[in-house]
């Protein structure tokens, strides 16, 4: 009997004929297996509904098998969404605006605008691009960002639509609209999660990132903060805030002759506060404080998120960062003492930074201002333990961002802190919270091939012009944006400023067969960042040709003729003459946006698009991507073409991936590929650092640099951030560990252990011997950045 | 030469015996957590959302962790801790132990989320009386609890074998096998996306029960190699009858879950599973596969690797918690 024969016809039969289609260009596939799966998994009581979403699980439940399948399962979910737009009539994409708008989901101008060019804009719809999706960014779409009918729940818009929404929301003529969709149908350039949520909706609020200044020193301007940061996050905002100006504890309180009991009690509210901000949401607030090195509360911060002690004293909600002045680096390699201050004793610290913050930190050492002294070294050892037991307390250097950013030109503004994925880094003041919109290219998308398919190199014509498209779009979002609060429109029409980032470099390496660590490499992603800062200025030079400079232009270190790259005086662009022509047509227009180019982390993106994350090595060469829907196996895609090449890819060599954690160690592949796919618990964690710094003089914002070290010790993150800082990074990104233990793993068989382990090395090593052949987990690299992926991507 | 059953309480730890004991126990204090850091808030209205079938399953499942963990902690104090004679050996032992109190907490407080009706609650920690299929697995455990009840000291043959079968029981049966098909339904659930909070807990349940369950076995390798004569056909065989009855006490209780099945669960697929985990257990212990069931679950493999992106908080516990060393500015990286 065969599994399909059992099947309750006809949705079965449809189902079977269906699979049958399919597999006629997806030979990989079985429709047999699929079927199977169905016939065990189903109920007695199935209805065709039913069978689909049991194809469709099944079908992904496969593709850590074979990769085909997961365009299979995303066929079957396009297929699905099909039927439901059209089972409600909706067939062309101003149906969908049309329906819509009637459930009051839309932006009357924008739906009216839709309605006017219904014809040029539905002509613009290509369904067959569908099909780039693989089946984790199409159920991702499906799952979070298609609108649905209010009460039913039902899906109004196919995703080519929902591509077109997004692009018409941020267009002010079809043609703009249709430039934008065939960039982003092809999945080459996406806006970040709140410009895919709101483009085109009721608030068109499209900004990621908000970098609310310290509060004053004073009871109202703490609550006013709440609220600022209350009302940002509902509107799925991440924040990055400073805390730096309020007094530590112990420091005296002249209203009521008390003592005050410093920053701890006032984070605690702030955590309660954007835990509630979530509830009912679509997700929960998220929020990062960022507290200056020489504020006497420091040892206290560090321990916020400790799960061990004092639950008053803990805020489990809240990220944690570190604005580190040179000084205290200074001191870390001269083991020399450290002094601590109560901002309210010392209330200029806070706006000063480099050679006048020296003196201002020194003067106040010397007056005797200091509420306490640590040895420097003691300190930053703290810092480093709070990185490797929680992933967090940010490593961000202060005055390499106040150096080299833009905005601190001749008008006195100050960068603070950064945001809450650490790639932001614009001037705030009290009455200006700094805001970001960002976008990012998928690198995988701009790839040239020879006359045999096999990628040979960057497509940087086409990056360029991905890069036009995308500033352009960036800086028409800024005027249609709605801002939750007044501090952040009033900063942004000044500023301007974009966060136009990338993602999918680790597959351009792989695919161009380059090693991370190699030199090839380094050259080439300084190359690309090069390319895009380029185009970025040329398109922001024209754009302020067109349509102005921004506001605050004349305020900038580009009005003086400094450009960023120029901060990194050994830097030796590739391209000197068009960085010349550049500077002739800012000389001559100025610029629309004070900065461009931010690398955010773009988690969720990056899932939509099918590509690595940002600048980051994969964890893992088998790893688990998550959705509302549920949990989806995937393999690297790299690295299984390659497998395939050599006859090895088959459940041995899968099972041991998985036994030792993702990695291709064990499978004794030639040298080049076991180089070529190491995980980032594999690489060389300087080469990450020095692909960062040799691409930071085109990067003028910053970027979310994660570092890995699977089983941290206080002496190699030492050396390693200090190398970071020594490098010139503005900011560094979360320390991603691995736990002590692991859960056995289930589907990995293992033959009978009779002998012991055997001991050798040091403890430790021996430990991580055990953890291994135990068998590697799931838990093993949770990242702990979910809010974050959505709000900075 | 004192081996490891050797009754007693040995005092030294220096030179040390059995260093692969400490070191599990120290690993496990790396990766402390508590029931705090768990949101369990994601849950309730996914609660709402499960069709009665499937609420029937996450009440019998609560129902069993009510009293799960409670009968392993029982068995390590009444029966574990008094024979395995090597202090570092104890160390981890208090460390389960303490683990286990956390897991008991965990499903406490998620029972107290998930059932707000008090009456629910009592009758959740009474299923251990009244519902047939959670009652015969809690039997099951005390028999192998009352097997060893009165032994004070283990000095003959049979002494041992006894213990070993009361060890080999809690580690393949109750922990390797009880948990893991608990731990099936939770991620079957958090495979669809439902109850991200219980997902969580369980995961750090799941990576805490790993660990202890490798400590028995390492246990049985120990003895192994110290009185390899223990280790006959007859304890193979017995070994083998023990599994047998809880693989069946753990279908029973699957029937009882799953009903006529539910979508992507049902008994048929649950059989395959457990007899897949019996067998990885037999083999665990040396012994050949008794089932050659293949694993029926994809969802199961999620488990096996790295996370790539998550939307559900996580928090320190992917950490370490004790962190080692001073600080320095040229060590490699």
């Amino acid at each position: 009997m065969t599994a399909s024969s059992t099947l309750a016809p006809p949705a079965a039969d449809e189902l079977r004929d269906l699979l049958h289609r399919h597999h006629r260009d997806l030979p990989d596939t079985d429709p047999g297996r699929v079927l199977a799966l169905v016939e065990s998994g189903r109920t007695a009581r199935a209805d065709a509904a039913e069978l689909t979403e049991l194809a469709i699980s099944a079908a992904a439940g496969l593709i850590a098998e074979e990769p085909a399948y997961a365009k299979l399962a995303a066929r079957l979910l396009a297929a699905r969404l099909a039927d439901e737009t059209a089972g409600q009539g909706i067939l062309r994409f101003s149906d969908s605006v049309a329906a819509a708008y009637a459930e009051g989901l839309l932006d009357p101008d924008f739906a009216g605008f839709v309605a006017t060019h219904a014809d040029a804009l539905d002509g613009l719809v290509d369904h067959a691009a569908d099909d780039a999706f693989e089946y984790f960014g199409l159920r991702t779409v499906a799952d979070r960002y298609l609108l649905r009918q209010p009460t039913t729940r039902a899906v109004l818009e196919r995703p080519q639509h929902f591509w077109l929404r997004v692009a018409t929301g941020l267009s002010d003529t079809v043609a703009e609209a249709g430039a934008l969709y065939r960039l982003m149908s092809r999945l080459a350039y996406l806006p970040s999660s709140p410009t895919l949520f709101n483009a085109g909706a009721r608030h068109q609020q499209l900004s990621s990132c908000f970098l609310v200044d310290s509060p004053r020193d004073e009871l109202d301007s703490i609550y006013e903060r709440y609220t600022q940061i209350a009302r940002l996050s509902k509107f799925a905002g991440g924040i990055g805030v400073s805390w730096s100006r309020v007094r530590s504890r112990g420091s005296l309180i002249r209203g009521t002759n008390g003592r005050s009991n410093g920053i701890v009690p006032w984070l605690r509210t702030l955590d309660a506060s954007v835990a509630a901000v979530n509830q009912g949401g679509r997700r929960k607030g998220a929020a990062c404080v960022y507290l200056d090195t020489w504020h006497a509360d420091i040892e206290e911060f560090l321990e916020l998120k400790d799960n061990t002690g004092d639950e008053a004293r803990r805020t489990h909600n809240l990220n944690l960062a570190n604005w580190v002045p040179d000084e205290f680096m200074r001191r870390v390699e001269a083991d020399a003492q450290w002094s601590l201050f109560d901002p309210k004793e010392v209330p200029e610290l806070v706006d000063l930074w480099g050679d006048e913050f020296d003196a201002a930190y020194r003067a106040a050492e010397a007056a005797g201002k200091a509420v306490r002294t640590v040895p420097a070294r003691t300190l930053y050892g703290r810092m480093m333990r709070t990185l490797a037991q929680t992933g967090n307390g940010w490593m961000t250097f202060k005055d390499a961002a106040n150096r080299t950013c833009n905005q601190v030109g001749n008008g006195g503004g100050v960068v603070h802190h950064s945001n809450l994925c650490t790639e932001i880094l614009e001037v705030t003041s009290d009455d200006e919270t700094a805001v970001c919109t960002l976008g990012s290219i998928n690198l995988a998308a701009h790839l040239t091939r020879n006359v045999d398919g096999v990628p040979d190199g960057v497509d940087f014509a086409t990056l360029g012009s991905t890069v036009r498209l995308a500033v352009g779009a960036l800086d028409r979002a800024i005027d249609r944006n709605w801002f939750p609060t007044e501090e952040a429109a009033t900063a942004h029409r000044r500023w301007r400023p974009l966060g136009l980032g990338v993602m999918g470099l680790a597959d351009v390496f792989a695919a161009l067969r380059l090693p991370f660590d190699s030199p090839e490499a380094l050259a080439l992603s300084t190359r690309i960042a090069e390319e895009i800062a380029l185009a970025g200025y040329d398109a922001s030079a024209d754009l302020a040709a067109a349509k102005g400079a921004h506001p605050a232009y004349p305020l900038t270190r580009a009005a003086g003729g400094v450009l960023h790259p120029d901060h990194w005086p050994d830097a030796r662009p590739a391209r000197p003459d068009a960085w010349a022509a550049v500077r002739e047509k800012i000389a001559r227009h100025g610029l629309r946006n004070s900065l461009l180019v931010a690398i955010a982390p773009t988690a969720t993106i990056a899932s939509i698009a099918g590509c690595a994350e940002c600048v980051e090595p994969l964890v893992s060469n088998l790893f688990k991507r998550e959705t509302l829907s549920g949990e989806f196996l995937q393999v690297n895609r790299h690295l299984v073409a390659d497998l395939k090449r050599l006859g090895r890819w088959d459940a041995a060599t899968r099972e041991a991936i998985k036994r030792a954690d993702g990695s291709v160690r064990d499978l004794d592949l030639p040298a080049e590929l076991t180089a070529l796919h190491r995980t980032a618990w594999e690489l060389p964690q300087r080469a990450l650092i020095d692909l960062a710094a040799a691409r930071a003089p085109y990067v003028d914002q910053s970027q979310s640099l994660n570092l890995f070290q699977a089983n941290p010790t206080i002496g190699r993150l030492s050396s390693m951030y200090a190398y970071a800082w020594r490098a010139g990074l503005k900011t560094t990104y979360y320390l991603r560990s691995r736990p002590a233990t692991r859960i056995t793993q289930t589907t990995v068989r293992r033959g009978p252990l009779l002998t012991p382990p055997v001991e050798e090395g040091p403890p430790i090593n021996n430990l991580i011997a055990l953890g291994a052949s135990d068998a590697a987990d799931a838990v093993a690299c949770s990242l702990e950045n979910p809010e974050i992926c959505e709000a900075c991507q | 030469m004192t081996t490891l059953l050797d009754p007693g309480m040995d005092l030294t730890l220096r030179p040390m015996r059995y260093p692969e004991f400490y070191e599990r126990f120290r690993a496990a204090i790396r990766n402390t957590w508590t029931v705090e850091e768990v949101d369990l808030a994601s849950d309730v209205p996914d609660l709402a959302k499960l069709s009665p079938g499937e609420r029937h399953l996450v009440h019998r499942l609560v129902a069993f962790f009510a009293t799960g963990d409670s009968i392993v902690a029982n068995n390590l104090v009444l029966n574990l801790y008094q024979h395995v004679n090597a202090p570092e050996a104890r160390l981890y032992l208090s460390r389960q132990l303490f683990e286990e109190a956390v897991h008991v907490q965990f499903y406490l407080t998620l029972l107290d989320t998930y059932l707000p009706d008090h009456e629910e609650r009592a009758k959740a920690f009474a299923a251990v009386e009244h519902i047939p299929s959670i009652r015969d697995k809690a039997e099951f455990c005390f028999r192998w609890i009352d097997s060893i009840g009165s032994l004070d000291r283990l000095e003959t043959r049979a002494d041992r074998r006894a213990f070993l079968l009361n060890l080999i029981c809690f580690a393949a049966c109750v922990e390797g096998l009880f948990f893991y098909g608990a731990f099936a339904y939770v991620y079957w659930l958090r495979s669809r996306g439902l109850l991200p909070g219980l997902a969580t807990g369980t995961n750090w349940v799941f990576r805490d029960e790993s660990m202890h369950m490798e400590f028995a076995f390492s246990v049985v390798d120990t003895v192994r190699a110290e009185e390899p004569s223990l280790f006959d056909a007859e304890l193979a065989a017995q070994v083998r009858t023990m599994l047998d009855e809880a693989v069946a006490a753990e279908l029973a209780f699957a029937r009882d879950l799953c009903g006529d099945g539910l979508p992507g669960m049902n008994t048929a697929d649950m059989r395959r599973y457990l007899e897949y985990v019996a067998d990885a257990r037999l083999a665990r212990l040396g012994l050949p596969p008794a089932y050659g069931s293949a694993n029926p679950f994809p969802f199961m493999e999620l488990q096996d690797v790295q996370e790539l992106t998550n939307f559900f908080e996580r928090r320190v516990s992917a950490y370490q918690v004790a962190v080692e060393g001073t600080v320095a500015l040229d060590e490699a990286f």
